[in-house]
């Protein structure tokens, strides 16, 4: 009876310990990390969380892959109660939409030290602040670039007259062959034409849409040239720029570092700067960039070693593991000096294409702008609005969603 | 079993509904008085941080000069705990005890001060942003509740126009409020309920007369009851808008003679501007003399009262009903029932539970919701204070700009609620007549008895709803294309013309009605199947005797006999169709130009790309509104719940 | 019975005709699907044809047909990440979904068909009003409350709740529907002969009710079985996922591998057509089944 008595009171004090009692060993902090990545990228960040617990006794970072779809949601729901990760990567664009909802990203200018601070490309720093206020350290960017099939182009064109010229001699519209093709009719995509010009979304730092101004028009002005001159294929999607280009009957693509794994192995294809545009004065064409950022979770408990570990992951060492495992792009300046980065045609490619690079937008009200936009971009591709008009139409809407939104 | 006499029911009711009401209207009470005496609090510490702030702005701001107005002001302020000034990195001026000696001002924030540098950050954006947007929307002034019971505010900092820093202030917990007493509201239910015994002696069981009296008697005693819990309340917020006055005054004493001791010139400041709502827009409650505005001040308790009083009212309505359904034998008689029926809700009770945990508070929350404008901007706001009342809904059903008028012609706004409503309709209907023909033709086909490869083609055929749909409706889409598009390959062969399919509102349906119906059509296949094993052989066999032909047989027995298993897929897939994102989201995304949107993905882009939860959720309850409509009238026909 | 019934079919071969037509609308796009999954490529169907294409050029383009055959896909899905084990993880769920849908909604729906009580009509109503209420802004509210007031976040079992309660409305109409089709006579005679209400239920009731119930565990299987979104919100371990929310891996964001997605859409496929296999005999057995005099 006695034993029978003892071995249940083990049992007890065993489901007790299972059960969370403290134990000498969890006293270490733990910093969760929530990220989108899939396959060599989330290898790259796992191998720099590993590194860090490893340089860092009584810290432990563990991370956990959500599918970008069900991401910004999973975060949205989760982190305003608390129960969310202390540090979570996401892209720049739904940054502003956080901070105006509150409680869900930690400001991180009061922890941003100088070194820390002239440790990045300057622009993506830019992505990551919010009016005034920095809210994350840049992890990475993606900018848009000119990506070529080198069995049909042997010397990429330096300027949209030497651009459309090739692209015309390619185009074959009959066979389904186009000298360029990108997806022209996403408001992403087409940033880099607008950009060039001198356009933007909203009025320099404040939250006023521009949708219409000038230097817009006159971006949509020389798209409507492009499709005239018929080099560029109808109805263009992802999935149809990726199949004409696997089939190599696209001969110039606009694209960014995200296409690289799906183009087909037989494509012998090179990388190079997005060209001037003669008709904006020689301007260089400014594709958007997308700056990952890693934020701190509001409701975190270990902000400092959370912010030392994000510290951590845009130094050189976690850098260079992101760089050339998890092939993206940092943010970090230092690391392009590298011998293996340096060397590298992919990220050199991408590192020159981001000197001419703008942030995309990151204020909350930018959501309102994609639908009309798209719709913008949909009828003047279909050519069916003249850009100015589509322009102001498409301005109008989102200054009524604005009112709207903003009405007392 | 006897029936319970009339008199003690209105009794127990008429105690019961009067000590529920009594309770609400206590809870009611205590919270009109603690916010009154909140806001007093908090106003009074405004006046005071408003007032030191303008003489920390006079004197530069910074350095010494910043220091010792803090030390002049501060000697003559009672209740404050600390008070601090900060400017970027820098912490200009501090009272805390812990910023002597080595640690005093200035010098650099330290760790621990990060939240009062992410304040002055914070505070700086909303100024800016108020600024920009021309209005209020972020707030200026912070206050916040410490734990201690203290409160911590702060405000801008503003030089030459342009805010640079921040004064917070953190002021001493006040001694708790008297609790309000219980009695008023003991007696308003002791005293009908007194009242009552008497009448019970006088009307014996007339159970009109006991009702009547006692509603009457409850009724009194809480309008009694409210009217005096109303003008407590009324005189509560009176003096608190006496003594915020009275703060004005004495901080425009103390800022004056501050200012001459410190050698500061005369504060420019105006002593009425101090006593200002969040976004620091005076509330002219208090004149610059510091004399109380009557008329705003009236209004002010107007307010007040009048919200309390719609809440009392509400209390006093829930009572009377309860008394009248205790008094009426309402729950008795519902009691019984449950007795009577109890093993049908035991079987029916678990499903219930389950359904009711899921759907129950996300359907509150949402319909609360319609009646707010809660938005990307206020979602830390508590419901109640973005109330609108009807205004979504008035903004969507009102909208009858479905067509505007252009020189050629009319151009349809595709987004207005009615076109969008039209189309969603429309979208059902073929969706779900084509899905339930195919269907049900397929299985009576796949039903022929001794037909080869029958379990080949019935799995094929399921394929659609076996695969994630997510692949196939892109495949779809994909097939759909102008030029890479297979089914224009197809109609090419043919020697048809290649179709621009997303480019007209018809074809852009026709290519999603396509893909859904592909999608669909397998479970109502398989629906089918089912409600054909349940007609029993014989009565074909009858039939058939009876020299019936097919088509006769088919009208007269298969058809009737599917109805019961049938109708309610039927009915579950228009309603499932009707709010079908997914696959207008995926195929046509609203191509061209919104016009095969349907109401759910409208929602869905009020909600998160437009930021209007409220609007959005009004949206939502319409779109249940009008299938709650569209079921009722379906039941009503299909009899379907019936046994 | 008699089966010489075979008189008064209609002749087999139009019915072939129209099932092989039937059937090849239905499988082509599932065709592209493995045809993708099998190419070793992550290019989404487009029709590849030459200028001015001759009839068999474009014939050889709409064919799905990949270039050539490779199982990389196939590969890299199952061994780049747990997908076996995600797999597993969403049987486990299904089948506990399948099991307590069924089980609640045949107790509900037998009430529903046999029981006369007040509130019957209201709680067939409200079963059916529960499919209504638009799911745009349920996400958050669903968070809470199985998440911060349950907490069954991270845990089979509140997925299993979640998912059982979203099919019981349909499970509970359809059953209800089917049993109304079964004779009360049966019972009564039971009920004669001494049966308890269990009894009746499980013994007589139920297994008349076979086709129905297939279907509903069918309808909940597939409920469960390709749920993406709550999955992936309220889970918050790896090895905690379910196959739908480690196919999203593949696409979503920037890049898109619709080699990989094609290639686990057909291994997560395979259950559901196992599934159906099995209970395909309870929808099949012609019209034997009627003879409810047994």
């Amino acid at each position: 009876m006695q034993s029978r008595l003892d071995r249940l009171f083990a049992v007890l004090l065993a489901l007790a310990v299972l059960a969370g009692a403290p134990l000498p060993a969890s006293a270490e902090t733990e910093v969760l990390v929530w990220h989108a990545y899939r396959a060599a990228e989330k290898a790259a960040i796992e191998k720099v969380a590993a590194a860090y617990s490893a340089s860092h006794p009584g810290v432990k970072v563990t991370t956990l892959a959500v599918p970008y779809d069900a991401f910004a949601d999973k975060i949205s729901a989760a982190v305003p109660r608390g129960k969310g990760p202390d540090v979570f990567i996401y892209a720049q664009d739904r940054l502003g939409g956080w901070i105006e909802a509150g409680n869900t990203v930690e400001p991180v200018d009061f922890f941003l030290d100088k070194p820390t601070r002239d440790r990045f490309i300057p622009s993506t720093l830019d992505a990551v602040t919010y009016k005034g206020t920095v809210y994350g350290l840049p992890v990475n960017y993606k900018v848009i670039t000119l990506i070529y099939n080198k069995k049909l182009v042997t010397t990429p064109p330096r300027t949209s007259t030497e651009l459309v010229a090739t692209a015309k001699k390619l185009t074959d519209k009959a066979a389904g062959r186009f000298g360029l093709a990108y997806w022209y009719s996403d408001y992403y995509y087409h940033a880099a034409l607008q950009n060039a010009f001198g356009g933007r979304v909203f009025e320099k730092g404040t939250a006023k849409p521009v949708l219409n101004a000038p230097e817009n028009v006159k971006g949509l002005d020389l798209l409507v040239k492009w499709i005239d001159e018929g080099i560029l294929p109808a109805e263009p999607s992802t999935a149809l720029i990726t199949a004409l280009f696997n089939q190599g009957k696209a001969a110039m693509i606009f694209t960014g570092p995200w296409f690289l794994g799906e183009i087909a192995p037989e494509i012998d294809y090179g990388l190079a700067q997005l060209p001037t545009l003669a008709e904006a004065g020689n301007a260089p064409m400014r594709p958007w960039m997308t700056v990952e950022g890693a934020y701190i979770a509001a409701p975190s408990k270990n902000k400092d070693v959370a912010y030392d570990f994000v510290k951590y992951l845009t130094d050189r060492d976690g850098a260079r593991i992101m760089a050339l495992e998890g092939r993206q792009s940092p943010s970090n300046k230092a690391i392009y000096d590298d011998p293996k980065v340096a060397a590298d045609p992919v990220l050199k490619a991408f590192r020159t294409q981001v000197e001419v690079a703008v942030p995309m937008p990151n204020l909350a009200e930018m959501t309102m702008v994609w639908s009309p936009a798209t719709i913008m971009m949909a009828s003047v591709a279909k050519r069916s609005t003249p850009p100015k008009a589509a322009a102001d139409k498409a301005q109008a809407e989102v200054l009524k969603s604005l009112s709207e939104l903003r009405r007392k | 079993m006897t029936a319970p006499s009339h008199r003690l029911r209105f009794l127990a009711g008429l105690v019961l509904a009067g000590g529920l009401a009594a309770w609400l209207a206590h809870g009611f009470a205590s919270d009109a008085r603690r916010r009154v005496a909140a806001d007093g609090e908090v106003r009074r510490a405004v006046v005071a941080l408003r007032a030191v702030t303008s003489l920390v702005e006079s004197s530069g701001g910074e350095g010494d000069g910043a220091r010792r107005a803090v030390v002049a002001w501060q000697a003559g302020a009672p209740g404050v705990v600390q008070l601090r000034v900060a400017r970027g990195m820098q912490l200009e001026a501090s009272s805390a005890a812990g910023d002597a000696g080595g640690q005093a001002a200035p010098r650099r924030l330290a760790r621990e001060e990060k939240p009062l540098y992410d304040r002055a950050q914070r505070i700086a954006t909303a100024v800016r942003t108020n600024r920009e947007e021309q209005g209020g929307r972020k707030d200026e002034v912070e206050v916040e509740r410490l734990p201690s019971g203290g409160l911590s505010l702060a405000a801008p900092l503003d030089l030459d126009g342009a805010p640079v820093g921040i004064v917070e202030l953190e002021t001493a917990p006040l001694p708790p409020a008297p609790s309000t007493p219980w009695w008023p509201f003991l007696l308003a239910v002791l005293v009908p309920a007194a009242a009552f015994g008497l009448v019970m002696l006088l009307a014996g069981q007339r159970r009109a007369v006991l009702a009547v009296a006692a509603t009457f008697l409850l009724a009194a005693s809480l309008f009694v009851l409210s009217r005096g819990t109303v003008a407590r309340i009324g005189e509560e917020r009176r003096q608190a808008a006496a003594s915020v006055a009275e703060r004005v005054r004495e901080q425009a004493s103390l800022v004056r003679s501050a200012s001459v001791s410190l050698g500061l010139p005369a504060s420019a400041a105006d002593p009425a501007g101090w006593d200002v709502d969040p976004f620091r827009r005076p509330r002219g409650e208090v004149a610059s003399d510091g004399s109380v505005v009557e008329t705003r001040r009236e209004a002010a308790v107007e307010e007040e009262v009048r919200h309390l009083g719609r809440s009392l009212l509400a209390a006093a309505l829930l009572a009377l009903a309860l008394l009248l359904l205790i008094g009426l034998g309402a729950f008795h008689r519902l009691g019984r029932t449950i007795k009577v029926n109890r093993q049908a809700y035991v079987y029916i009770a678990p499903a219930l539970l389950g359904m009711m945990v899921l759907v129950f508070y996300p359907f509150t929350y949402g319909i609360t919701l319609s009646f707010t404008d809660s938005n990307i901007y206020n979602t830390q706001k508590p419901l109640a204070d973005l109330w609108v009342g009807l205004r979504n809904y008035g903004d969507i059903l009102g909208d009858f700009a479905f067509a505007k008028k252009v020189e050629g012609g009319f151009v349809f706004n595709y987004l207005n609620f009615y076109w969008t409503l039209l189309f969603n309709v429309f979208w059902t209907v073929t969706n779900v007549t084509i899905g339930v023909t195919s269907g049900l033709l397929l299985a009576l086909v796949l039903n022929t008895r001794a037909l080869a490869l029958r379990p080949v083609y019935r799995v094929l055929l399921i394929l659609p709803w076996a695969m994630p749909n997510y692949i196939t409706a892109l495949i779809w889409k994909g097939m759909f294309h102008q030029q890479f598009g297979i089914i224009n390959q197809l109609f090419q062969m043919v020697g048809l013309q290649a179709v621009n399919w997303f480019d007209h509102p018809f074809t852009s349906f026709l290519a999603a009605l396509t893909t859904n119906a592909w999608l669909s059509f397998p479970f109502m296949m398989v629906v089918s199947l089912g409600a054909l094993q349940s007609i029993p052989a014989d009565l074909y066999e009858a039939a058939r005797v009876d020299g019936a032909s097919r088509w006769q047989a088919f009208r007269a027995i298969t058809l009737p006999s599917l109805r019961p298993a049938l109708v309610p897929a039927v009915i579950l897939s228009v309603v499932w169709t009707f709010n079908m994102f997914n696959i207008i989201y995926l195929v046509t995304a609203g191509d061209p130009g919104g016009s095969t949107e349907i109401l759910i993905t409208q929602a869905y882009k009020f909600a998160f790309e437009r930021y209007r939860y409220g609007y959005a959720a009004a949206y939502s309850v319409v779109i249940f509104g009008i299938l709650l409509v569209y079921g009722v009238f379906q039941n009503r026909y299909s009899k379907a719940t019936e046994a | 019975m008699a089966r010489s019934r075979r008189d008064q079919e209609l002749p087999h071969a139009p019915l072939h005709v129209f099932l092989g037509l039937a059937t090849l609308v239905t499988v082509y796009p599932v065709l592209w699907v493995v045809s993708i999954a099998f190419s070793g490529r992550q290019t989404l169907a487009i029709a590849d044809v030459p200028s001015d294409p001759t009839f068999l050029q474009r014939l050889r383009a709409v064919v799905p047909w990949p270039q050539q055959w490779s199982t990389a896909n196939f590969t890299s899905v199952m061994t780049d990440q747990p997908f076996g084990r995600w797999v597993l993880n969403s049987v486990v769920v299904a089948i506990f979904t399948t099991l307590l849908g069924i089980f609640l909604s045949c107790t509900a729906a037998y009430a529903f068909s046999r029981f006369k009580f007040p509130g019957r009509r209201a709680g067939m109503m409200s079963f059916l009003i529960s499919q209504m209420f638009p799911g745009v802004l349920t996400l958050i509210p669903l968070y809470i409350i199985m998440v911060q007031v349950l907490g069954l976040g991270n845990s089979r079992l509140g997925m299993i709740i979640v998912y059982a309660a979203t099919s019981i409305p349909f499970s509970v109409w359809m059953l209800k529907g089917y049993f109304d089709t079964i004779p009360k006579e049966l019972e009564e005679a039971a009920i004669i002969e001494g049966a308890s209400a269990g009894t009746i239920f499980w013994r007589i009731v139920l297994p008349l009710a076979k086709p129905a119930v297939a279907i509903t565990a069918l309808f909940s299987f597939m409920t469960s079985w390709n749920e993406f979104i709550l999955a992936a919100t309220f889970m918050d371990k790896e090895d905690m996922y379910t196959a739908p929310v480690g196919l999203r891996f593949f696409v979503g964001g920037f890049s898109q591998q619709w080699g990989y997605f094609a290639a686990g859409s057909i291994i997560v496929s395979i259950p559901v057509v196992v599934l159906f296999l099995y209970l395909q005999k309870y929808l099949v057995s012609g019209l034997t089944a009627g003879s409810v005099k047994g």
